[in-house]
């Protein structure tokens, strides 16, 4: 698994982002995990499959997912996280999936994505294909969405 | 294909006259034509079509805020724009807007057939799909399961997922890419999985990671396999699967995220398994 395959998702969220009114968009550590870690909150999985195949898992934890989802939802503050705010993260993974697949493309790597699955609960274990998982933090605005990057060799 | 009917969306009556003329020419039924945003509403609301052609620019509105109008009351409906004007910007605009398909006036009748032919043969496409992958993707589980444990599944429980549901356990999800995209999700609980991996590998499991990996061949094996019956059925969806990803928890609530799934859930001697499969029509495109 190699490193350039985070400068993708670093991009789609630097375009994706602000559109949807998001102002600051600010990369935070980029490390690597062993392929099997735990998350808690709101996990959306989005495959992807081509001249390269992985997939990604998006975690956001509970408040970070609640003020995401009412920012999308152009409300001031969600108490509980329904299927309408999940489905707007659903829409946010697929959309920020979509452009990375369009900068791999730009690097002459052809991949289609599948669509996500959303998964909450607390102390989820996440056991990803690849042996190594690269975890790009992101932060927007005062939220941050931890992004695990798993591709086969 | 089955008769397509269609709503006509444009200012000029001059121009509604002629594409009706060209559609019906053509064996197309035209249901009905606006040429504002009220109308729109109307005869949408009315006809349920199975396609629109839209202009782009019309008095107090445009080809878009119309778009959105006809996606707001019915999402599955396909949009062609129509319109003399067209440029990257306005190409990208439509596709935000979800537009189908763009071409340029004056119409050259062939360019319009074709892909109204080529947005609706996806769509036929789709609906061929939809009718065959919930039972493909039960028989690919019971084979399965045959195969490697010559052990049986008889499902007791079949439903239309359009709302949350709780997994406990082991779940292993498999997103799905080719024409239209999918997922599918097998979860069992961690003593079914334990007592699958052990008769499985002919021995007790070392670790948990030995379980999870078993799980996770077992969940390949069945999509795999399903995603190659229904392109034996039909090339042209060109289904491939991403490698899995597995979760381990208790209380794990798994959202449809609005588009309907199928679950069924089956009895096996090692415990009960459900299977969730679900296929999303995607956005199709056919640009000039």
């Amino acid at each position: 698994m190699d490193v350039k395959n985070v400068s993708p998702f670093m991009a789609a969220f630097n375009i994706v982002m602000p559109r949807l009114g998001f102002r600051e968009i600010r990369k935070g550590d980029l490390q690597t995990k062993d392929k099997t870690f735990s998350g808690s909150g709101v996990i959306i999985i989005v495959g992807m499959v081509g001249e390269l195949r992985g997939n990604v898992a998006y975690v956001f934890d509970t408040e970070s997912a609640k003020k995401i989802a009412a920012a999308m939802l152009k409300v001031t503050n969600i108490d509980k996280l329904t299927e309408m705010s999940k489905s707007a993260l659903g829409e946010l993974t697929n959309m920020l999936t979509a452009h990375a697949a369009t900068a791999f493309a730009a690097m002459k790597i052809l991949m289609k994505i599948s669509t996500p699955t959303c998964i909450e609960g607390d102390d989820i274990e996440i056991t990803m294909s690849s042996e190594k998982v690269f975890c790009l933090q992101m932060m927007i605005d005062d939220s941050t969405i931890d992004v695990n990057i798993s591709f086969e060799n | 294909m089955k008769n397509v009917r269609i709503v006509v969306v444009d200012d000029s009556a001059l121009s509604i006259a002629l594409i009706s003329d060209m559609l019906e020419q053509n064996g197309y039924e035209v249901v009905g034509s606006a040429g504002g945003l009220e109308e729109v509403k109307e005869v949408i609301t009315e006809t349920m079509p199975d396609l629109v052609t839209m202009d782009m620019t019309m008095p107090g509105t445009d080809g878009l805020e119309c778009t959105r109008a006809v996606h707001a009351i019915n999402r599955d409906i396909r949009v062609i724009v129509v319109s003399s004007m067209m440029d990257d910007e306005i190409i990208s605009q439509a596709k935000r807007n979800r537009v189908s398909g763009y071409i340029q006036k004056p119409v050259d009748e062939g360019d319009l057939i074709a892909m109204i032919e080529r947005v609706m043969s996806a769509e036929e496409l789709f609906n061929v799909l939809k009718a065959d992958y919930f039972e493909v993707f039960k028989d690919a589980l019971r084979d399965g399961l045959n195969r490697l444990t010559k052990t049986l599944i008889t499902y007791q429980e079949e439903y239309l997922c359009e709302t949350e549901y709780t997994a406990e356990g082991i779940a292993i999800m498999i997103g799905i890419i080719g024409e239209f995209p999918g997922k599918m999700l097998v979860s069992i609980s961690k003593s079914t999985a334990h007592v699958l991996t052990t008769t499985v590998l002919k021995r007790e499991p070392k670790s948990n990671e030995e379980i999870v990996e078993t799980m996770s061949e077992f969940a390949n094996i069945v999509a795999g396999n399903a995603c190659s019956v229904l392109n034996k059925r039909n090339r042209a969806y060109g289904l491939r699967v991403s490698p899995p990803s597995v979760l381990s928890g208790e209380n794990m609530r798994i959202s449809p995220l609005n588009y309907p799934t199928y679950t069924a859930i089956g009895e096996t001697v090692f415990g009960k398994m459900l299977i969730n499969v679900g296929f999303k029509r995607g956005e199709i495109e056919a640009w000039t």
